[in-house]
């Protein structure tokens, strides 16, 4: 908003100055005194909200000679994102401890069956393992780029900090190439089965079974998971985006535009983070049976038919085609 | 009272030679692609065209400080903004922040691998030990050390660039303006020092 | 709270010391102030404020190792003379200080100056003696290179003539260089010796000096800061020369003074002006004229120094009552108002200076240009006191010396013209016998109708100007007044991209049979033209890495030190020179009077020569030893007189500037201003020149009333001869020993031997000492007779933007001069008839940049000016730009109306430049019409930045007095790439 509004402003001021150029070649001033009206530094700064000129040296932002939205990335970036963090961050693990306290682990209402289905592939779980631990390094690492210094740096020191510091920032840059082509490959893999539907308004309605009784059906995902799917693509797809911008510093870009990335990205990174907090809570001590599905890929039939009942009906009917695979419960 | 020293550009006197730039280069033998020090030229080709160098400008509160996410920079006792290569990682943050571009990132290699952050030192050096070879080979000379001020200035064609302290540079510049009558402000001191000159 | 001292650099706490302790090794005040750039006056407010300068470390060391030693030289780039202080460690040159003692330049440079190091650092210069074989760069020894060339020239000499072999010398050469490349053109016998100041300042030289005298700088930079208002017209020397601005802007601050620029361009000059008038290109004696219908209109004229000083301003005030106002903005487009405020600024806020550089000079109305200059100088009486004056700055580094030490194809050295006089002269200065010199020279036969030349008239007779060398090179040998063609060209530290009309050139490179280029760098000539053969590079050092005198633009003359020895196999002009002279047999002759040590001549010597015969100009004062006592102690110099307050050579002016008269030992201060009545000439005064003769049609050509201060006679007076003094009975106040030289001078006649040519210094002694100038009190002229245009008018440029006015304003007739054909006339007309204005509808002109000089392949070859320009460029105004669909920074084809000549360049859209106008920068070469010619350099030499030469796309037009070349008005079009 704050950079659409500049780039108007910008424009406008533009078009002035360009129209009030030409009226002056058309009708040449009988004198110039290029000493008084010298261009003064104020008066370009409330036209243009930056100080531009021309420069010798092929690099367009170096033409830049004083730009004050600086300052601006500088709050956003030292006091707006790091509030943002915390609450996200801190508030998420907050819910999560207190939701802990009031409904500990969500067991399997039936108990185990002992009979076990075949939930995720191994190529899923390739997937989702590949997209997850890249996230939770870029995840560490770019939090140490917001918090590090004042958390860890009084702890370890400050060179030692740089150092580690400087590690982490290779493994961010260099993770996060893997951890698009999990993005890519989660999408294509799931999509289908991520499309929103009126069973996932009811399961919402239902309270997903966290909250209240009973489990309202789901297919293969449910309205939460879907939530974390589109969660983890869209923040996914942004945080890219953006991180692509930041790792290419000023390819076709402005300052202006770097600074925007670097804030969607720090935004949409401790958003992420937190939710992905949730999804790992859910997925491990939250709630019974469900951390299997990504470990051995099998899940119990009770905790199946619990949480995905209707996904259940569909691998059964299927299964004399893919039989042998859903049948082995043993191994 | 402690020396607090500026740069301070008389934009009535700057002519864009570009001396500042090379006897930067020179001093320092600061490689192509790097420019501790630069020249815009404003309203370029009109009347009223004028030319800043610009490079950092050693500010109080500096920005780049704030963002930096590993804590590189310091500032000395006469208030020159110094930062060590040592702990800088090369994320460009002080870019984003520094309101003068001042920040510059050789390119080292690959994506991501921004080499560490080269500015202008005020020709103080770095943390090393002063006048090491150290130090001369990651930050360029220490004129400080020697008693002597930033080549910029020093060698400024018109004297247009000044340095030194504060107080004295502001002297000189209300002087100048009082005698000739005119002057465009001392650019960027309400950024880099949140104060103007009052003539 | 973010900003904190880390505990590890606590130990380097600099500056604690001295906010405690302010006695201790500080910078005094006056040293913090000259390096903070206060001006000095006016310290009180600053008075008790704590310094800003900081405590020297104690161990003061730049760089950990063995000792630093410093030493002066003068940079090699512009004519402004800035000192260069070198740091030299182990024989290397580590690093550069600010000169701070120098008065002008204290401490500075512009972008090239601090960037100086790397011309003796860089990697790209030429490292070895090579030569082309088949079409491929070969590395040779010296020895090879000398018997060879050494060997053609013989064979070319004994074919073609001596004058077959043309001599280009260079602007950068020290005095005692260029003074030995004249003297070796002299003893090879032939006139056609050049430099730069051909294309650059050649007009200026003959219509200053047909004016008044001297050709050079009146004033010089510094006593700008005395004057009240400054035109600048046809110069950017905020690019050209910054540190000169120096003294400019302080002069406009401190004194408030108007500082008025007159061009076709915005330059960054007139940014800083208090007005600006955009002219069109080639319209300068309409805007002066027009500024003096103003004056005479209103009588703001100085009529007093009229009346005593000047000749012939009766004819200028009917040529000036044909600029009206309205016929003044019709063809230059100023209004009237603008040009009278400027006027009346002129004439009434004095002193007034005129500064002009090649705006002016490089026109086919060159040399009327600068005469139209100097009659505005003379009506308002600008001239010959502070802050008046012709302030000409000059372009290279030593053009005025280089010129000065004769590099012309005119003037022998000094400005000693080709007269039978003048060659005996120097030849009992050189103690070589006068038959001998003539019996190296060409005998010239009949041709085309011209009757034949002897030895003498052919030693007497100008020769071809670097101008026109590849005409002389390609035209029928009939057309060429000489014995043959142009077969050889030996080109010392002057570029092939600096003169116009390119593809012909490039077509003359061809022809040749012997090219010689002697520099640091390869050149455009290595790579111009087609090239397979009989091809030399020989690397010359720079002036850093040697040692001798240069002659700044305000004629100072400054001693550089050898900075560092030559590097990779590169040697210096003198010892070239030396061992050319030694394969040709004459070495002996020629260095007669000169120490050599292994080959190597001694700098020294050579300025001992020049000051042994340079008497007509008052190069005879600056004996080497002054002049490093000079350099040894320039703070004692102050920063607006130039004199020395103190020291060893308190009275001085600084760098002795010419003329300073007499021997050594008579210690005259030298000249700051010329021509300054109000001055004794023991102090530096004088008068204008008598050298155009007593008296012309009834009226006297001597001054009037007007005399130098403490002058015996009190008023005008011829100039000096044996014979005046007699007649005055001053010839009693000679020495024995001056008098036996001035008879054993004179012969048969010692009457008649001249202040000029009297070895001795007795004439000009005594008449120092009576306060008379010896070169006698006469007036200016603002009626020069013998000049094409004595009054100047306007002469629309060959290619004209305006052919309806072509009729009424054209170009002079079709003639022959300085042994070449100039059919400029044949040329505007035919372009008229063709209507060349519609297809090519834009003026373009050229011009300079600060990073680069001259033909630029020093400063391109050097990274920390070539990062800052990286592309050839042309300026070219919105409207133009759009209407054509360019955008800025596009390709661009910049299409010439001669040659079907192109230059694909990039466009910089600007309104820099007028609508109809389009400006480019003249350093850059080596792409040619589209083609990148990197390939052809000599492996490792090319420059980092390459560039279409605005040259390629320059046209057909000479100044009909010295051939010089129009590279600021011509037509092109211009398109998008």
């Amino acid at each position: 908003m704050v950079k659409q509004a500049r780039r108007l402003a910008l424009a406008i001021a533009v078009a002035l100055l360009v129209g009030s150029g030409i009226a002056a070649a058309q009708q040449q001033p009988t004198s110039v005194n290029p000493t008084a009206s010298s261009v003064k530094e104020e008066q370009l700064l409330q036209q243009l909200q930056n100080v531009q000129g021309r420069i010798t040296i092929p690099d367009a932002k170096a033409a830049v000679l004083i730009q004050p939205g600086g300052r601006d990335w500088r709050d956003l970036q030292q006091v707006s994102l790091r509030w943002i963090g915390a609450i996200a961050i801190l508030g998420m693990l907050g819910v999560l401890i207190l939701f802990y306290m009031a409904r500990g682990t969500i067991p399997i209402s039936g108990k185990r069956s002992g009979r076990r289905v075949l939930r995720f592939g191994y190529f899923e779980r390739f997937t989702h393992w590949l997209t997850a631990g890249c996230f939770i390094v870029l995840a560490v690492t770019g939090v140490n780029v917001t918090f590090g210094k004042v958390l860890l740096m009084p702890l370890i020191g400050a060179d030692a900090f740089a150092g580690w510091s400087q590690w982490a920032k290779y493994a961010h840059n260099y993770l996060a190439f893997p951890f698009m082509l999990g993005l890519i490959l989660t999408f294509f893999m799931w999509v289908l089965d991520n499309i929103p539907t009126k069973l996932d308004v009811d399961w919402f309605r239902a309270g997903g079974g966290l909250v209240g009784k009973g489990h309202p059906p789901a297919r293969k995902f449910n309205g939460g998971q879907k939530l974390i799917f589109w969660s983890v693509i869209l923040g996914g797809v942004a945080l890219s985006v953006t991180g692509l911008l930041l790792i290419f510093p000023f390819a076709g870009t402005t300052i202006a535009d770097m600074q925007l990335a670097q804030i969607v990205h720090g935004i949409v990174s401790v958003v992420l983070v937190a939710v992905m907090l949730a999804h790992i809570y859910i997925g491990t001590i939250g709630m019974e049976g469900a951390f299997d599905a990504m470990s051995s890929g099998e899940v119990d039939e009770n905790w199946a038919r619990e949480h995905h009942a209707l996904w259940l009906e569909e691998e059964r009917t299927k299964a004399p085609a893919g039989g042998q695979r859903a049948a082995g419960p043993a191994e | 009272m402690a020396t607090r020293v500026k740069f301070l550009c008389d934009a009535d006197r700057c002519i864009e030679c570009n001396a500042c730039v090379t006897a930067c280069k020179n001093e320092h033998e600061v490689p192509w692609g790097i420019n501790r020090r630069r020249v815009v030229t404003l309203n370029d080709g009109k009347p009223g065209e004028r030319s800043i160098s610009m490079a950092c400008m050693h500010c109080t509160d500096a920005p780049c400080a704030a963002v930096c996410p590993v804590d590189c920079f310091y500032t000395t006792a006469d208030a020159v903004v110094l930062h060590s290569k040592e702990r800088c990682i090369g994320c460009g943050y002080c870019f984003y922040a520094c309101p003068f571009g001042a920040p510059q990132y050789p390119r080292v290699g690959n994506f991501g691998s921004r080499g560490k952050m080269d500015k202008c030192t005020y020709c103080a050096g770095g943390p090393e030990a002063d006048a090491s070879q150290a130090e001369y080979a990651n930050y360029g000379a220490n004129r400080l050390a020697e008693g002597k001020l930033p080549i910029c200035a020093e060698m400024c064609s018109t004297k247009a660039l000044l340095a030194g302290d504060g107080q004295i540079i502001a002297e000189i510049y209300r002087e100048r303006v009082l005698k000739r009558g005119y002057g465009s402000g001392a650019w960027g001191w309400k950024t880099a020092y949140k104060e103007t000159i009052a003539v | 709270m973010l900003i904190k001292r880390k505990s590890r650099e606590a130990s380097h706490s600099r500056l604690q010391a001295l906010a405690s302790d302010h006695s201790s090794g500080m910078l005094d005040r006056r040293s913090f102030l000259m390096r903070s750039g206060l001006a000095v006056g006016g310290l009180a407010a600053v008075g008790a404020t704590t310094l800003g300068a900081v405590k020297p470390a104690q161990a003061a060391m730049a760089k950990p190792g063995a000792p630093i030693e410093l030493r002066r030289n003068i940079c090699t780039h512009c004519s402004v003379g800035c000192t260069v202080v070198a740091e030299v460690q182990n024989g290397v040159w580590i690093g550069q200080e600010p000169a701070w003692d120098s008065p002008i330049n204290r401490g500075t440079h512009c972008a090239k100056g601090a960037a100086i190091r790397e011309l003796v650092h860089g990697d790209r210069r030429l490292k070895y003696p090579m030569k082309l074989a088949n079409g491929q760069w070969q590395r040779i020894s010296w020895d090879q290179a000398f018997n060879e060339i050494g060997d053609k020239m013989v064979a070319l000499r004994e074919k073609s003539g001596a004058d077959s072999v043309y001599i280009l010398g260079s602007a950068k050469f020290s005095n005692e260089g260029a003074y030995l490349l004249r003297k070796f053109a002299a003893f090879w016998g032939t006139n056609s010796v050049d430099h730069q100041a051909r294309i650059c300042h050649s007009t200026t030289v003959a219509g200053v000096a047909n004016t008044w005298g001297y050709g050079a700088m009146t004033n010089s930079y510094n006593d700008i800061r005395n004057s009240k208002t400054v035109i600048i017209m046809g110069g950017n020397p905020a690019e050209a020369h910054p540190v000169s601005l120096q003294h400019v802007l302080v002069g406009k601050e401190l004194k408030r003074a108007n500082l008025i620029v007159i061009d076709p361009r915005l330059t960054r000059t007139a940014a800083h002006a208090t007005e600006y008038v955009r002219i069109r290109p080639g319209t300068d004696i309409p805007v002066i004229w027009g500024l003096l219908w103003h004056i005479f209109q209103n009588g703001w004229e100085d009529k007093e120094f009229i009346r005593q000083r000047v000749y012939g301003m009766d004819l200028v005030r009917k040529e000036v009552e044909k600029w009206t106002p309205e016929e003044v903005e019709r063809v230059t487009g100023v209004p009237g108002a603008q040009m009278k405020a400027v006027a009346e600024k002129f004439a009434k806020e004095k002193p007034s200076t005129l500064v002009w550089c090649m705006g002016a000079t490089q026109k086919t109305v060159g040399t009327a240009n600068v005469r139209a200059f100097c009659t505005l100088l003379l009506a308002t009486g600008n001239v010959g006191s502070e802050g008046t004056g012709a302030n000409i700055f000059r372009g290279h580094c030593n053009v005025q010396g280089a010129t000065d030490l004769g590099l012309d194809i005119a003037n022998l050295p000094l400005y000693y013209g080709l007269v039978e006089g003048a060659w005996r002269h120097w030849g009992r200065v050189w103690e070589v016998e006068y038959d001998w010199l003539q019996s190296r020279f060409d005998e010239v036969p009949a041709k085309a109708g011209r009757p034949a030349r002897n030895r003498k008239q052919n030693m007497e007779t100008p020769g071809i100007t670097s101008t026109r060398w590849f005409d002389a090179a390609m035209m029928p040998a009939d057309e060429v007044d000489q014995r043959d063609n142009v077969k050889a060209m030996l080109i010392f530290g002057h570029g092939g991209n600096t003169v116009t009309r390119m593809p012909e050139a490039a077509k003359g490179l061809a022809k040749l049979d012997l090219l010689v280029v002697a520099d640091p760098h390869p050149t455009t000539w290595a790579v111009l033209g087609e090239r397979k053969e009989n091809t030399y590079l020989l690397p010359i050092c720079t002036q850093l890495e040697t040692s001798g005198s240069r002659t700044a633009s305000n004629r100072s003359i400054q001693w550089g030190d050898k900075i560092v020895e030559p590097i990779f196999e590169s040697k210096d002009d003198y010892w070239v020179m030396y061992r050319l002279a030694e394969k040709l047999g004459f070495a002996d002759r020629m260095f007669k009077n000169i120490k050599v040590e292994n080959k190597q001549p001694l700098a020294e010597d050579l300025l001992r020569e020049i000051n042994r015969g340079g008497w007509s100009t008052g190069y005879t004062g600056q004996s080497p030893e002054r002049l490093k006592s000079h350099m040894a102690n320039q703070g004692d110099f102050d920063i607006v007189t130039l004199r020395a307050t103190k020291g060893p050579n308190q009275g001085d002016y600084y760098g002795l500037p010419w003329p300073c008269w007499g021997k050594p030992e008579i210690r005259h201060p030298g000249t700051h201003i010329l021509y300054n009545t109000n001055l004794h000439v023991k102090d530096g005064g004088g008068t204008f020149r008598a050298r155009f003769g007593v008296e012309r049609e009834g009226q006297t050509l001597l001054a009037e009333g007007s005399f130098s201060a403490g002058s015996e006679i009190k008023d005008g007076y011829p100039e000096f001869t044996y014979g005046v003094l007699k007649k005055l009975g001053w010839d009693s106040l000679l020495t024995a020993d001056e008098k036996a030289t001035i008879e054993r001078i004179g012969g048969a006649n010692p009457d008649g031997v001249s202040w000029a040519i009297d070895l001795s210094g007795g004439i000009q002694r005594v008449c120092l000492e009576k306060g008379v100038i010896h070169y006698g009190n006469g007036k200016a002229r603002a009626n020069a007779w013998n000049l094409p245009d004595p009054v100047p008018v306007h002469r629309e440029p060959i290619y004209s933007p305006r052919p309806e006015l072509v009729a009424k304003y054209p170009t002079l007739p079709n003639g022959r001069q300085l042994r070449m054909p100039n059919i400029g006339a044949t040329v505007q007309k035919a372009a008229v008839d063709k209507n060349v204005a519609r297809d090519f509808p834009i003026i373009l002109t050229s011009g300079r940049l600060v990073e680069y000089e001259g033909g630029g392949e020093e400063t391109r070859s050097n990274k920390w000016l070539a990062e800052l320009q990286q592309d050839m460029f042309v300026e070219i105004h919105p409207a133009d730009a759009s209407a054509r669909g360019i955008v800025d920074g596009g390709w661009v084809w910049v299409l010439g109306p001669e040659s079907g000549s192109k230059t694909r360049v990039k466009a910089l859209v600007t309104e820099r430049v007028g609508r109809g106008v389009a400006f480019m920068p003249f350093h850059f070469a080596g792409w040619f019409q589209g083609v990148d010619q990197r390939p052809k350099y000599p492996q490792g030499t090319d420059p980092i930045v390459l560039g279409e030469s605005v040259n390629t796309v320059t046209t057909y037009g000479y100044d009909p007095v010295t051939n010089m070349q129009e590279t600021k008005v011509t037509l092109c079009q211009i398109r998008a790439a």
